[in-house]
């Protein structure tokens, strides 16, 4: 420890400006000036007491280490303990100052302790004197308060709270009795509205119905009903019953029973008849249209034999094999025209048919089409159409011709060129070899069963073999009917 | 070509299998909604005009027919009661019907007589079944019970005799063999309703079906996956397809479009014909068995045109 440094120091320490500074300054001061900490020590242990108003927020034994507290920290503390002190602080340390140069860091000093002194005023009047004035305002209400409840008794006061609490009630009975009737009102007037609008729109739908029946009136038509006229009829009837497949599709549907029939799909609904939606309107409405007869459509006689058939039945085009065709359509045609002339002369009709025309209307055939049908042909190469002059170019065909040839022979010649192999396989399959063709679809049938390859019965006997099978099975066919069949069809092939 | 008046509105025709100048026609009050039906049997007479030979009442509406195969004068309707009325056209209509079959739940919507055993014939119900049924039995001889909605038509294969198709709302068509317990085979034909199916006559392994989404594809059952065609021309729901029995690849459909199509669909430009004398929903077609070429339709607008392909059927 060096006593000079120690002296001058002391000497420092003594000066009164230096007096009237923070310790931290002096200490810091002294250290600038190189002493050691003990000798700073010395120095201050040699010094009367330092000043009180700063060493009062400082702790006592934090002399050693209370040389980095800043300052700002020491501030709020002492802003709020004690408000005249600190604000007379300022004072006192500015009047200290103004004795010693004006420095600008006293200057500043001043600044921040003005500043602090502010901010502590205002916390302390937000949290204090706030606090109280509120409560000093409660307490003036609840006074209020009490003093009207205590002006009155407590019996007549309840008397009151319930009459004004019935008047209040009341009152909010009438707001909302005037609330619903406003409400109602203008319901009414949108009813109004509504039925106006309704009726506007029938008169436009009157008006177009007038104009669509004098549209078909000038096209000529003179059939019963009215034509549609609106676009879209989304009959969106409640009871019908929903498809379970496409539930999402909305359909429009024509009949009130409680199942959609055939219904149009959801983009382009099939505009119906306006009668059709009216009697719809009307069922779904529970009315019974008008019309209805009750009508008892039992058997008289339920046991009623069944009659013996009077004619045979008729082959099939697709059975009989296409040259045949020709021939047992020419003499159906001559049957019937024959026993229709008979008929003629037994109902007493004229009988209009001279030998040209000795076949009905419905056979003959446009002669521009079987131009146009000869045309095409001619370009196919083949020649499919049946008119009358063909039964006599066939006349010469037997009625039964050999399965094999024949049929690939009439196919190749009436049949498209393209579609030739086609026909031509087909008809192997068909005619040819009847037992494959079905054995194949039973095939096809039993793959789809089983998911397995079934080897075809080849042949007519596996043919017979399995219906003879299904002869046995129950149900409910007579075998004897079957056996006859089957020996049909292999008589026709 | 003649025309004939229905007093209700038409929903099936179907063509005599014995007389080639007889013709049937379905027909339902009230579009079929709620009312009476009625049964017509015309004669076409060779100087023109159509002439009613008989017609019987039923109590509810009349949604098809189909002819006896083995009886010249058996008439089978399928009715909205959900019954199957059998006429005797040899009996006066006092006499008639001659049986009345009532087993399905619902609306009876189509009826096919077999072309091949011609003494069975089946019919398609709302209620999602199909009955087998014998002109000399009381009861259904078989039901077959597989769709999961109704039943719109069923037709038998004309090749086979225990083959039959049916068409559903339920989107697919079922294959049946009368002598299998379930059906054969199930194609989902389409996306939506499915209303008619025919099989090809002279390909017993071609099916085509009609359906709510305005076309027509047609099936070969031996590939199903992929339609062998596709017809579409008709601009709303096509209501009923027939294959023609006279050329193989030619088929007649009617549509709430209002107009009966021709098609041939092994041909690039399937659609050879069209026809739009109805003046609302075309409901029926047949194609007649016995001459070539004589179509008969009807419709909602109560009016049964017959007449030969190729002319106006509107024509005097």
């Amino acid at each position: 420890m060096r006593e000079e440094q120690v002296q001058n120091a002391v000497k420092f320490l003594s000066h009164p400006k230096v007096k009237g500074s923070p310790v931290m300054y002096r200490r810091s001061f002294l250290e600038r000036k190189g002493l050691t900490k003990e000798e700073i020590d010395e120095a201050f242990r040699r010094v009367p007491d330092p000043p009180q108003n700063v060493s009062n927020a400082q702790p006592a034994g934090t002399n050693q280490d209370g040389q980095v507290k800043p300052l700002s920290s020491v501030q709020p503390q002492v802003a709020t303990q004690i408000l005249q002190p600190s604000a007379a602080a300022p004072a006192g340390v500015i009047s200290t100052l103004t004795r010693s140069r004006f420095h600008w860091s006293h200057a500043l000093l001043a600044v921040g302790f003005l500043a602090l002194s502010g901010a502590g005023t205002a916390v302390l009047f937000k949290k204090s004197v706030v606090p109280r004035l509120k409560s000093w305002i409660r307490k003036v209400v609840f006074e209020e308060e009490e003093g009207s409840a205590k002006t009155t008794d407590s019996k007549p006061s309840l008397q009151q709270e319930a009459a004004a609490a019935a008047k209040t009630a009341a009152a909010a009975a009438a707001d909302v009795a005037r609330a619903s009737q406003e409400m109602l009102l203008s319901k009414r007037e949108e009813e109004k509205y509504f039925k106006e609008l309704m009726n506007l729109i029938g008169m436009q739908v009157q008006e177009m119905k007038s104009m669509s029946n004098a549209i078909q009136k000038l096209e000529g038509n003179t059939h019963g009903r009215t034509p549609l006229t609106e676009q879209d009829h989304r009959v969106s009837a409640k009871s019908l019953r929903q498809p379970n497949a496409n539930g999402n599709v909305d359909f429009d549907s024509y009949s009130a029973r409680s199942s959609p029939p055939p219904a149009t799909v959801e983009p382009s609904a099939a505009p119906h008849p306006k009668s059709y939606m009216e009697i719809m309107a009307m069922v779904q409405r529970g009315e019974k249209p008008p019309n209805i007869r009750e009508i008892n459509d039992l058997p008289p006689n339920p046991n009623q034999p069944l009659p013996n058939p009077h004619s045979a039945p008729r082959a099939k085009p697709w059975e009989v094999g296409q040259t045949q065709t020709s021939y047992s359509q020419v003499l159906q045609s001559h049957e019937s025209t024959c026993g229709l002339n008979s008929n003629l002369q037994d109902n007493g009709f004229v009988n209009q048919l001279n030998g040209d025309s000795s076949v009905p209307w419905w056979q003959k055939k446009n002669v521009r089409i079987t131009e146009i049908e000869n045309e095409d042909e001619l370009k196919r190469g083949s020649s499919g159409v049946l008119t009358n002059e063909r039964p006599v170019q066939r006349s010469w065909v037997p009625p039964q011709p050999p399965p094999v040839a024949m049929p690939e022979a009439a196919a190749a010649i009436r049949q498209p060129k393209k579609t030739l192999s086609e026909k031509q396989v087909a008809d192997d399959q068909l005619v040819a070899d009847p037992s494959d063709a079905i054995d194949e679809l039973q095939r096809i049938t039993k793959i789809s069963e089983s998911g397995g390859v079934v080897d075809a019965n080849g042949g007519s006997s596996g043919l017979s073999k399995r219906f003879s099978e299904s002869g046995v099975d129950t149900n409910g066919m007579s075998s004897g009917l079957y056996t006859s069949e089957i020996q049909e069809e292999q008589e026709a092939y | 070509m003649p025309v004939f008046k229905t007093p209700f509105n038409g929903y099936a025709v179907k063509f005599s299998p014995f007389y080639e100048h007889r013709l049937a026609v379905a027909t339902a009050q009230n579009f079929g909604i709620l009312g009476n039906g009625r049964v017509h049997v015309l004669d076409l007479s060779p100087a023109g005009p159509i002439s009613e030979f008989a017609a019987f009442d039923t109590a509810d509406a009349v949604y098809d027919l189909s002819w006896s195969e083995s009886h010249d004068s058996l008439l089978v309707a399928a009715v909205a009661d959900g019954s199957v009325k059998l006429y005797d056209l040899s009996l006066p209509p006092p006499s008639n019907p001659v049986r009345s079959l009532h087993e399905h739940t619902r609306e009876a919507h189509s009826a096919d007589y077999n072309p091949v055993r011609r003494d069975s014939f089946i019919t398609g119900s709302w209620d999602d079944t199909i009955k087998l049924w014998t002109i000399d039995r009381p009861t259904s001889v078989r039901t077959f019970k597989e769709h999961a909605y109704c039943v719109y038509s069923a037709a038998w294969n004309p090749s086979h005799a225990d083959v039959f198709a049916s068409a559903s709302g339920d989107c697919t068509v079922r294959i049946w063999d009368v002598r299998e317990p379930g059906s054969t085979m199930i194609l989902p034909a389409h996306e939506f309703e499915i209303l008619s199916c025919d099989w090809n006559k002279y390909d017993d392994c071609v099916i085509a079906t009609a359906s709510v989404d305005k076309s027509i594809k047609v099936w070969d059952v031996r590939s199903f996956r992929v339609p062998v065609a596709v017809l579409n021309g008709h601009s709303y729901a096509v209501r009923k397809v027939k294959f023609s029995p006279h050329r193989s690849s030619l088929i007649a459909s009617c549509s709430y479009d209002m107009t009966v199509c021709l098609w041939d669909y092994m041909v690039e430009d399937a659609l050879i014909g069209r026809y739009d004398h109805h003046t609302e929903f075309a409901v029926g077609v047949d194609m007649s068995v016995l001459v070539e070429g004589l179509l008969a339709s009807t419709g909602w607008d109560e009016l049964v045109y017959v007449w030969q392909h190729g002319t106006d059927p509107r024509a005097p």
